[in-house]
C-alpha cells in the first residue's frame, strides 16, 4: 500500500477514534466528568471583547453543548482553532483585532480595563496581491505602488510566458510575449531590478513567485540577486514562497519543461537546500487553484491537491529530509468559488492533511498544519455585466475566510476581459479590508460562522468524496502512476466539459449570461496595457549584453552543472553558481540535454 | 466523394491553455473535419513546417496569454516566405484579444478571429464554408517538403474521389519499387493502442537525428477516422523530437478502411520511399489481434510490433498474428510490474516461430533509455 492508501486508513481510524471517544464519554462516567471539566475550563478562559456599540462577545465562539459525548466529538473531531485536527483553523486567533478591552468570565462584571489609545494592529494583513507586467523595473514600480500603505510587504510575482517555460526573451518567436501577462526574467540582473528598493532580508518582507517548471532555476536567481544586494548572510533570512508544483502542472496547467521524474528530482534538490539553508522559505506551494480553474470540481481540486501534497511529502522523506524540517515549509493554495462545497472545502482539507501527516508521516505539530493561501475563483467571473463580479468575489471572500484561510487574494472584476487595472485591483483589495476590518463578521470572534448544521453536512459529504478519490488514485498505483496515466487530467477535463454544458443548458445559472440577461454590451472595450516593442527590444538587448559579458564563465558553469546532474548529486548548489552567469534559457537548455524535455500529454 | 477538410490547430509558444482548443477539435472532427493537432507551446517554425508537410487548408491558433498580434503575423510571414500562401490562418482566444487587435490581425492577413462566447457551431460552419472547396490549381511548390506534400494530397484526393490507385502525375515514375527505394529503409511500426508506438518512434527519430547530422527521415502516421468522417490526428503533439527540418511527417486518417492504414497509404508510402529519405517510418493506428497491416514482400522492409505488457492472458498471445510476422517485437513500458512475465511469455511465443525475431524491452518515456538505444541499433544495422 502506498502512503496515500495509508492516509485513507489513518482518516478512517481517526474517525473511529472520535466515535469511540464519544461513546466512552457517555459510558465512562469519570472520563465524561473530565471532559466536562476541561470544557468548562476552556469556556472560562475565553476573553470577552466589546463591539463598537458596546456589546460584549466572546473572542472564541463554541457550540452550546454540555453533554460529554458532544464535547468529545467537538474536541477530538474538530479541535479548537489552532488545535489538532485543525478543522476550525490552523491558529488560535486568525483575523481578530488585537485586544483593546480585556475581560474574562472570571472578571465578568468588573469594569473593563481601557487602554488610553487603541494600538494599531500589528499582525500581517492577510492580503497578498498578485502582479507582474512588462520588464522587471515596470513590475518593481507596480510593487511599490501596491505596498505604499502597507506595513508589511508581501509581493506576489507573475512571470511572462517565456519565463514560465524556462526560455529566454531572445528565443525564436517569443518576442511578442515578452512582458505579457507577467514580468520577463532572463537573468540575475533582472531579478535584482525586480525587487529593487525592498529589503529582502527584512522580517516584514516576503516574496511569492508563481512559477513551477523552471522554479529551481528562478529560485537560484532570486538567491543570487539577494546575495548581490545584501551579501551572503541574507540567504538564511529570506522569506517567501515559490510555487514549484510539478504535479499540478502536468495535471492542469501545462507549464512543465522537464520530464516528470527529472522535474521532481530538481524540486527535491531545491527543497533539500532551502530546508537546510533558508528556514523561513516555503519552497513549494501545493496548488489546487489551477486545477480548479482548469475546470475540476471542488472535491477533485481538494483531493488532487492533498494527494499531490502527500506524494511530495513521501518524496522529500525518501530523500532523507526530516518531516519536521520540511513539513512546516509546505504551503497550500486553493481556489474558492461559489459552489456550496466551498463552505467547508479548506476546513476538511486542513483536517485530512493534519491527520495524514501525523499518523502516516509522524509529523510533529508544526508539520501538521495546512497553511493556506486562497484566491477567489477567476473562472466564476464573466465579461457580461462584469460589475456583478464584485458580488461574486465578495461572496467567495466570505467563504474563504469562513474556512480560516491564512491569506487571500481577491480577483479584480475586470479580469475576464483584461489585465486587471488599478481601479479594479483597488476595489478587490478593499473588498477584503471591508470584510475583515470594517465589518464585524470576522474581527471580534473566532468561529463566528463555523459549525452550522449545513456546514457540518457539507464537511461529512466532502470528506467522504475526497477519500473516494484517494482510493481511486491508490488503486491506480499512487499519484505518480495516476499522473502518468493521465487520470487526474482526464477527470479535470471531463468536469470542465460538464460545467460548460451545464451553463449552456441553463442548469447552472450565471446571472447576466444565461439568466436575467438584459442584452447589455457583452465585453466592455478596453485599452490593454501592452508591453511596447521598445521595451521588449530593451529586454532582448540587455540579455545579449549579459550573455556576451559572461560567455566564458557561463560555459564553464553549465559544464559543471551538467556533470553534477549526470552524477545524480544535488544540483542546487551548482545551480546557484550557474545563476550568477547564465541566463534562464541557457540553464534550461543544458538541463534538457541531460534529462530530456517534457513530452506533453494530450 | 471529396476529401475531408484538413486543418491544423495549435496553441502558441509559451502558452499552455489547451482546454478551449481541445473542445473545438472534438467539435470539428464530429463534423467531418480532419484536424492535425500540434499541441500547446508550439513555435512559429513548428506550426508552419507542420502545416506545409500536412498540406492543410488552414491553421487555427488558440491564443490566451498575449503576444498574439506578433505571433499570428509571424506565422503568416513564414507561410508566405515558404510559398504556402494558400494555407489560411484563423484563430481566437480569451479576453486578451481585443476587437481592435482582431482588426489589426485581419489587416495583416488573418482570415478571422473568434472571440470568447462564439458558439462551436459558428466556428465549424466557418471552417466548412471557407476551407471546404477543392484547391484545383496549385501554385508551383517552393520546397521539396511542399512538393512532396502536394503530391501526397493529390494521392489522398484521388483515392477519396474513388479513382483507384496511381494517378499519372504522382506515381507514374514508380515502375519498380525495389530499385526506386534503394538507400531508403522503410520500417513499419504497429501494435495495440496505448502501447507507446508514437513515443517510441519519436525517441528513435531523436537518435537518428543525433547520429546523422545531415540525414533525413519521413514518418507516415495514422489515426482512425471517426463516424462523422473527421479525425483527430494528434501524434505530432507528443512527438517533440520529430518537429525538425530534417523530419518530414504526414498524418493520415484511415478514412473508413479497417486494418490500421488508409486507402491511400500504399501509394503515399511508395512515393515517400523514393523521395530520398534515409528512413521512412510508417505507424499504423492501434491494431487488433488479427491485424497484419503490412503486405508480405511489400515496401515495408522491417516491421516492429510494439506491445504493452498488459495484453491479458498467455492465451491471448497465440492470437496475435503480428507476433508471427514482426521482425522486432518490443515490450514497451517495461518498468511496469508485469513486464518480466510479458517478456518471458512473448519470448516463448516467438521461439515457436523459429525465425530470427528479436525481442527488446524499452521504456520509451525515459530519456536515453538503453532499450530504445538497442532498438535503434537494430534498425540501423545493415543500412548505410
Amino acid at each position: 500500500m502506498s502512503k496515500l492508501g495509508q492516509v485513507v486508513e489513518s482518516i478512517e481510524k481517526y474517525n473511529k477514534f472520535v466515535l469511540d471517544h464519544v461513546k466512552r464519554a457517555r459510558s465512562d462516567e469519570q472520563f465524561g466528568r473530565e471532559l466536562l471539566g476541561r470544557w468548562n475550563d476552556i469556556k472560562a478562559k475565553i476573553p470577552v471583547t466589546r463591539t463598537p456599540t458596546g456589546l460584549p462577545l466572546p473572542r472564541l465562539a463554541l457550540p452550546e453543548i454540555d453533554e460529554p459525548g458532544e464535547i468529545a466529538r467537538y474536541l477530538f473531531g474538530e479541535g479548537l482553532p489552532g488545535e489538532f485536527p485543525f478543522l476550525n483553523g490552523a491558529y488560535r486567533e486568525m483575523y481578530l483585532e488585537p485586544i483593546r478591552e480585556i475581560e474574562s468570565f472570571e472578571k465578568n462584571g468588573e469594569p473593563p480595563q481601557r487602554s488610553a489609545r487603541p494600538p494599531l494592529p500589528q499582525a500581517e494583513e492577510p492580503t497578498r496581491l498578485f502582479s507582474g507586467l512588462m520588464l522587471a523595473e515596470d513590475t518593481n514600480e507596480r510593487f511599490h505602488y501596491l505596498t505604499q500603505h502597507q506595513r508589511t510587504h508581501r509581493l506576489s510575482t507573475a512571470f511572462d510566458g517565456p519565463t514560465l517555460y524556462g526560455i529566454d526573451s531572445d528565443a525564436d518567436g517569443v518576442f511578442g510575449k515578452i512582458g505579457e501577462g507577467g514580468v520577463a526574467i532572463d537573468t540575475v540582473e533582472d531579478m535584482v531590478r525586480l525587487y529593487d528598493g525592498f529589503d529582502l532580508g527584512s522580517p516584514n518582507f516576503s516574496a511569492s513567485m508563481t512559477i513551477s517548471g523552471p522554479a529551481p532555476i528562478i529560485m537560484a536567481m532570486y538567491i543570487a540577486a539577494a546575495k548581490r544586494r545584501f551579501g551572503p548572510k541574507v540567504v538564511s533570512r529570506l522569506r517567501g514562497t515559490i510555487q514549484a508544483d510539478i504535479f499540478k502542472e502536468v495535471q492542469a496547467q501545462n507549464e512543465t519543461i522537464f520530464p516528470i521524474e527529472a522535474s521532481l528530482r530538481f524540486l527535491t534538490d531545491m527543497v533539500e537546500f532551502t530546508t537546510q539553508e533558508m528556514p523561513r522559505w516555503y519552497p513549494i506551494s501545493i496548488s489546487g487553484y489551477h486545477i480548479g480553474e482548469a475546470g475540476s470540481t471542488p472535491v477533485q481540486q481538494a483531493a488532487y491537491t492533498l494527494s499531490n501534497g502527500f506524494a511530495y511529502a513521501e518524496m522529500f522523506a525518501a530523500r532523507g529530509i526530516s518531516v519536521d524540517q520540511f513539513g512546516p515549509r509546505l504551503s497550500f493554495f486553493l481556489d474558492c468559488g461559489l459552489d456550496v462545497e466551498y463552505i467547508a472545502l479548506a476546513r476538511v482539507s486542513r483536517r485530512i492533511w493534519a491527520i495524514g501527516m501525523r499518523e502516516v508521516f509522524g509529523a510533529g505539530p508544526r508539520a501538521q498544519l495546512l497553511k493556506l493561501h486562497t484566491q477567489t475563483s477567476g473562472r466564476s467571473l464573466i465579461a457580461a455585466e462584469f460589475k456583478n463580479n464584485l458580488t461574486r468575489t465578495a461572496a467567495e471572500l466570505i467563504l474563504a475566510y469562513m474556512n480560516a484561510t491564512n491569506s487571500c487574494h481577491s480577483n479584480s472584476a475586470d479580469e475576464p476581459f483584461t489585465t486587471p487595472s488599478e481601479e479594479w485591483i483597488r476595489l478587490a483589495a478593499h473588498g477584503q479590508a471591508i470584510l475583515l476590518e470594517e465589518s464585524g463578521i470576522f474581527k471580534h470572534t473566532m468561529n463566528m460562522l463555523s459549525g452550522s448544521p449545513g456546514m457540518k453536512a457539507v464537511e461529512r459529504s466532502v470528506e467522504k468524496a475526497i477519500l473516494d478519490e484517494f482510493r481511486e488514485i491508490e488503486r491506480l498505483g499512487g499519484v505518480l502512476a495516476a499522473v502518468e496515466d493521465r487520470y487526474q487530467r482526464s477527470q479535470i477535463q471531463n468536469a470542465a466539459h460538464r460545467y460548460e454544458q451545464q451553463i449552456y443548458d441553463g442548469i447552472r445559472p450565471i446571472i447576466g449570461l444565461n439568466r436575467y440577461r438584459d442584452g447589455a454590451e457583452d465585453t466592455p472595450e478596453v485599452k490593454l496595457v501592452r508591453t511596447p516593442r521598445k521595451r521588449q527590444q530593451l529586454q532582448v538587448d540587455r540579455l545579449a549584453k549579459f550573455k556576451k559579458k559572461n560567455a566564458d564563465k557561463a560555459k564553464h558553469a553549465l559544464d559543471k552543472l551538467a556533470n553534477v546532474v549526470e552524477r545524480g548529486e544535488n544540483c542546487f548548489p551548482i545551480l546557484l553558481e550557474a545563476a550568477e552567469v547564465c541566463s534562464l534559457g541557457q540553464i534550461t537548455g543544458r538541463l534538457q540535454e541531460v534529462v530530456g524535455r517534457f513530452r506533453p500529454m494530450v | 466523394m471529396a476529401s475531408p477538410i484538413r486543418i491544423l490547430t495549435a496553441v502558441p509558444i509559451c502558452d499552455g491553455h489547451d482546454s478551449a482548443i481541445n473542445t473545438i477539435n472534438l467539435e470539428f472532427i464530429r463534423h467531418g473535419i480532419e484536424v492535425v493537432y500540434l499541441g500547446y507551446h508550439r513555435s512559429v517554425g513548428d506550426i508552419v513546417r507542420a502545416a506545409i508537410q500536412e498540406d492543410v487548408r488552414a491553421i487555427g491558433i488558440s491564443s490566451y496569454n498575449g503576444g498574439h498580434i506578433e505571433f499570428f503575423a509571424e506565422v503568416i510571414a513564414l507561410l508566405r516566405k515558404r510559398g504556402a500562401n494558400d494555407i489560411k490562418v484563423f484563430g481566437g482566444g480569451g479576453g486578451t484579444i481585443t476587437h481592435e487587435d482582431a482588426a489589426t490581425m485581419k489587416r495583416k492577413g488573418v482570415d478571422n478571429i473568434f472571440f470568447a462566447g462564439t458558439s462551436l457551431e459558428e466556428m465549424t460552419d466557418y471552417v466548412r464554408k471557407h476551407y471546404g472547396k477543392l484547391r484545383v490549381k496549385r501554385s508551383r511548390a517552393k520546397s521539396a517538403d511542399q512538393e512532396l506534400a502536394h503530391k501526397l494530397t493529390e494521392i489522398e484526393e484521388t483515392h477519396a474521389a474513388g479513382r483507384k490507385r496511381r494517378t499519372k502525375s504522382a506515381l507514374s515514375r514508380i515502375r519498380d519499387p525495389e530499385s526506386a527505394i534503394r538507400g531508403t529503409k522503410v520500417i513499419g511500426f504497429t501494435g495495440p493502442g496505448g502501447a507507446g508506438k508514437t513515443t517510441l518512434i519519436d525517441e528513435v527519430v531523436l537518435r537518428f537525428l543525433n547520429q546523422n547530422p545531415t540525414g533525413k527521415i519521413a514518418i507516415l502516421s495514422h489515426d482512425p477516422s471517426v463516424i462523422g468522417e473527421g479525425a483527430l490526428l494528434g501524434d505530432r503533439a507528443t512527438m517533440i523530437n520529430s518537429q525538425n527540418d530534417r523530419v518530414f511527417m504526414r498524418s493520415m486518417a484511415t478514412r473508413g478502411q479497417a486494418g490500421g492504414l488508409s486507402p491511400a497509404t500504399h501509394d503515399c508510402l511508395a512515393l515517400l520511399a523514393r523521395s530520398g529519405f534515409d528512413y521512412v517510418v510508417i505507424e499504423t493506428v492501434g491494431t487488433g489481434q488479427e491485424a497484419m497491416p503490412f503486405q508480405k514482400n511489400g515496401i515495408v522492409e522491417e516491421t516492429v510490433l510494439v506491445m504493452n505488457p498488459d495484453y491479458g492472458s498467455r492465451l491471448q498471445l497465440q492470437k496475435i498474428v503480428m507476433l508471427d510476422l514482426a521482425d522486432i517485437v518490443v515490450v514497451n513500458k517495461s518498468d511496469l510490474q508485469r513486464a518480466r512475465t510479458a517478456h518471458t511469455e512473448i519470448e516463448q511465443r516467438l521461439e515457436q516461430n523459429r525465425r530470427d525475431q528479436r525481442l527488446i524491452d524499452t521504456v520509451a518515456k525515459r530519456h536515453r533509455d538503453p532499450g530504445v538505444d538497442e532498438l535503434f541499433e537494430l534498425i540501423s544495422r545493415g543500412s548505410k
